[in-house]
């Protein structure tokens, strides 16, 4: 999978590049919004990450043209202008995601994967990690064998850890997923954490093998192995 | 360029001249009127007392030449009577006689009819050499001979006597408005003074000096009112410079810890070799800090955002005890932890006009703060009751510690903590209720705490209600 990144601070786009490349994407960069549209109809991309404030040609400019070569390419516009009007002047612009700077990095992992599966059909309702057996639609799960008893909520939260396992989820990621709120707010990463110790006293603490990590300053895990 | 005063002191001062000069000139113009009137009035008169003497003076020659017997002497205060023209006509038109003074002149040309025949006829006529007169005529049987006889004065010499009496008023007036000037500018120099002082005491008042105030000589009067005014705006300009610079403090304080946390976990860190796990381990950490300062930022850019008047409330008629449920259902899980027990009671068809998702917001806040502050075990009340018809209160009670009533007033305030001790226990930065606050404010409700220390809290909040006048009712949709 190729991706673009459009970027003219030279900090964030290594760093934007390193973390994709980790998750085996393969990265072009492009530092002004010139050099960003040049390569975007000279070569292939599966998708671009678009800054909105760049030199010569701005990132909205850089959309618009895109856009007007009738490119069906998708676009997910990361910026630190965070009013509602820039977001919808953003996404009628033809983007098809726009991500608020400063940002949990696997919230934009996550994004750009639902970018590209897009259209393609969700895993199916039967879920499974190491001894860890879910069943979405009949909302039972097993583990070793054994029912686990759990609320809705963290049944909620553990469909979606189990979806996205191996791969970190971000308290922002769970407030707008399994919370549905808008907004992350100081209560809400209080009630999330307090979910989550239930959910480990649930899941992990009868067994040897942990599942549920925390991985301190970004979010929570589902894997089968300590790192 | 036009030419206007800057003071209002001489502005003022030269209203009251020239507002005076006018009166005075209104008031020279209607005496001399009255005077002249007057005068004409009591020549005729004279003129009529005259033409009686002059009747009983007058002789027929034996050539039947008409004459007036001079040696008469004729005695008057009125010297213009000296002045007197005498003309007799007959009843052809004929001139019978003129005396030494008219001349060869005539009084008043041809008789027109009537004149004289029934009493005086007096009137203002023009002499043959152009000499204005006041004239008075009359008729007389004079030895079987029906003669006019007409006396006559110059008017120049009411003018005369007019001219004297204007010259003296005019003379006079200039010591009159030069007097006033001096008066008004003294008046209202004096009047102005509080002005001068409050804008020399005024131009002293500046950041560092808020605390002073403008001197009130006289609270009653208009100068004192706005000093009053002026005095009570200082307050409210200093209330909320002190409240900036509270802020400012805070924030710069919220700001740096996290900042400070940072730098010298990072310094730390690669001053040593350290294991993998280790790194790891001090990037945790500076990442939580990283969080911590993005959420303070959120907070303030928030707030700064809602100052500004950027956000827009969407305004519904939701049912406010749904709202409570819901926050009530979210904190759930933190309310069970602490073993608390939470009641939730009253007035289920009751909506509240406001914005739902910045109201939710504010009561899942202010119902956060109540299951921190209370202690493990505690209980936490909420109930919605009408207040008024267009009403609704929240009240939310919590068995915490209480809040002292010196503080009730600022646990609103933005990064305000009822015990310093417990900053950055956990994530929050001391900005929920103020975010509830602006957000209950913003949607035309109030907000307050009213505390019996030890025995808990009570926060309310109160938003435009509808249903309150008819319980019985539901809600429109």
């Amino acid at each position: 999978m190729r991706i673009l990144i459009v970027e003219d601070e030279e900090k964030m786009a290594n760093a934007l590049r390193a973390g994709l490349e980790a998750d085996e994407f393969s990265v072009s960069l492009a530092h002004t919004g010139e050099e960003g549209f040049f390569l975007a109809s000279t070569e292939t991309y599966d998708l671009i990450i678009l800054d909105l404030m760049l030199p010569n040609r701005d990132g909205m400019e850089v959309l618009a043209a895109l856009r007007q070569k009738n490119s069906s390419l998708p676009v997910l516009i990361l910026t630190s202008r965070d009013t509602i009007r820039d977001r919808v002047r953003g996404l009628d612009a033809g983007a098809d995601d726009y991500l608020v700077k400063p940002f949990a990095f696997p919230e934009l992992l996550a994004r750009i994967r639902a970018l590209l599966r897009r259209g393609k059909p969700e895993s199916g309702d039967r879920l499974r990690l190491a001894d860890l057996e879910m069943d979405a639609a009949g909302r039972t799960v097993f583990r070793d064998g054994k029912e686990l008893a759990l609320t809705e909520r963290e049944f909620d939260l553990l469909e979606y850890l189990l979806r996205q396992q191996s791969r970190v989820v971000s308290r922002e990621m769970l407030a707008r997923d399994v919370w549905q709120e808008t907004a992350r707010y100081t209560p809400l990463d209080n009630v999330i954490d307090v979910h989550i110790a239930h959910l480990r006293r649930k899941l992990d603490e009868p067994f040897k093998k942990k599942l549920l990590h925390t991985v301190r300053g970004v979010g929570f895990v589902l894997r089968e192995e300590t790192p | 360029m036009r030419l206007r005063p800057t003071r209002v002191r001489t502005r003022l001062t030269l209203w009251y001249v020239g507002t005076l000069a006018c009166i005075l000139a209104v008031y020279f113009a209607g005496v001399s009127l009255l005077l002249f009137w007057q005068s004409s009035n009591i020549l005729k008169r004279l003129a009529a007392e005259d033409l009686e003497t002059v009747k009983g003076l007058l002789f027929v020659a034996d050539d039947g030449q008409v004459g007036v017997r001079e040696d008469y002497h004729h005695h008057t205060d009125w010297k213009q009577v000296q002045e007197r023209l005498l003309e007799i006509l007959g009843s052809d038109g004929s001139i019978l006689f003129r005396n030494e003074r008219l001349g060869d002149r005539t009084i008043g040309g041809a008789p027109f009819v009537g004149e004289g025949e029934h009493g005086y006829s007096g009137r203002s006529a023009r002499m043959s050499d152009g000499t204005r007169v006041i004239l008075i005529s009359r008729k007389y049987d004079l030895e079987g001979r029906t003669v006019l006889i007409r006396v006559g004065y110059n008017q120049a010499l009411i003018w005369d006597q007019l001219t004297e009496t204007l010259l003296v008023l005019l003379l006079a007036s200039p010591v009159v408005l030069g007097g006033t000037a001096w008066a008004g500018f003294k008046i209202v120099g004096r009047t102005l003074d509080p002005v001068s002082k409050m804008a020399r005491r005024a131009e002293q008042i500046n950041s560092e000096h808020l605390n002073e105030r403008l001197p009130v000589e006289n609270p009653e009067d208009e100068l004192g009112h706005l000093a009053g005014v002026f005095n009570a705006m200082l307050a409210r300009i200093e209330q909320s410079f002190e409240q900036l610079q509270r802020f400012t403090a805070d924030a710069s304080h919220e700001l740096r810890t996290p900042l400070a946390a940072i730098r010298s976990i990072g310094e730390v860190r690669l001053q040593e070799r350290a294991k993998p796990e280790e790194y790891r381990d001090t990037i945790g950490s500076m990442l939580e800090e990283v969080n911590r300062l993005t959420s303070i930022v959120e907070g303030l850019l928030t707030l700064s955002r809602a100052d500004a008047g950027q956000i827009r409330m969407q305004v519904s008629v939701f049912p406010l005890m749904a709202v409570v449920r819901e926050a009530a259902a979210l904190l759930e899980v933190l309310i069970e932890d602490k073993r608390q027990t939470f009641t939730l009671t009253g007035a289920e068809a009751v909506g509240a006009q406001a914005d739902r998702l910045y109201i939710r917001q504010a009561v899942v806040n202010i119902l956060h703060n109540a299951v921190k502050f209370t202690p493990v075990g505690g209980s936490i009340s909420a109930r919605v009751e009408c207040t008024s018809q267009s009403r609704v209160e929240l009240s939310i009670v919590d068995s915490g510690p209480g809040i002292p009533a010196e503080h009730s007033a600022k646990v609103f305030e933005r990064f305000y903590r009822a015990d310093e001790s417990r900053r950055g226990e956990d994530m929050g930065a001391g900005l929920g209720l103020s975010v509830a606050k602006w957000a209950v404010e913003a949607n035309n409700g109030e907000i307050g705490v009213s505390s019996v220390s030890e025995a808990g809290s009570t926060f309310w909040i109160r938003l435009p209600a509808v249903g309150c006048s008819s319980p019985s009712t539901g809600l429109p949709d």
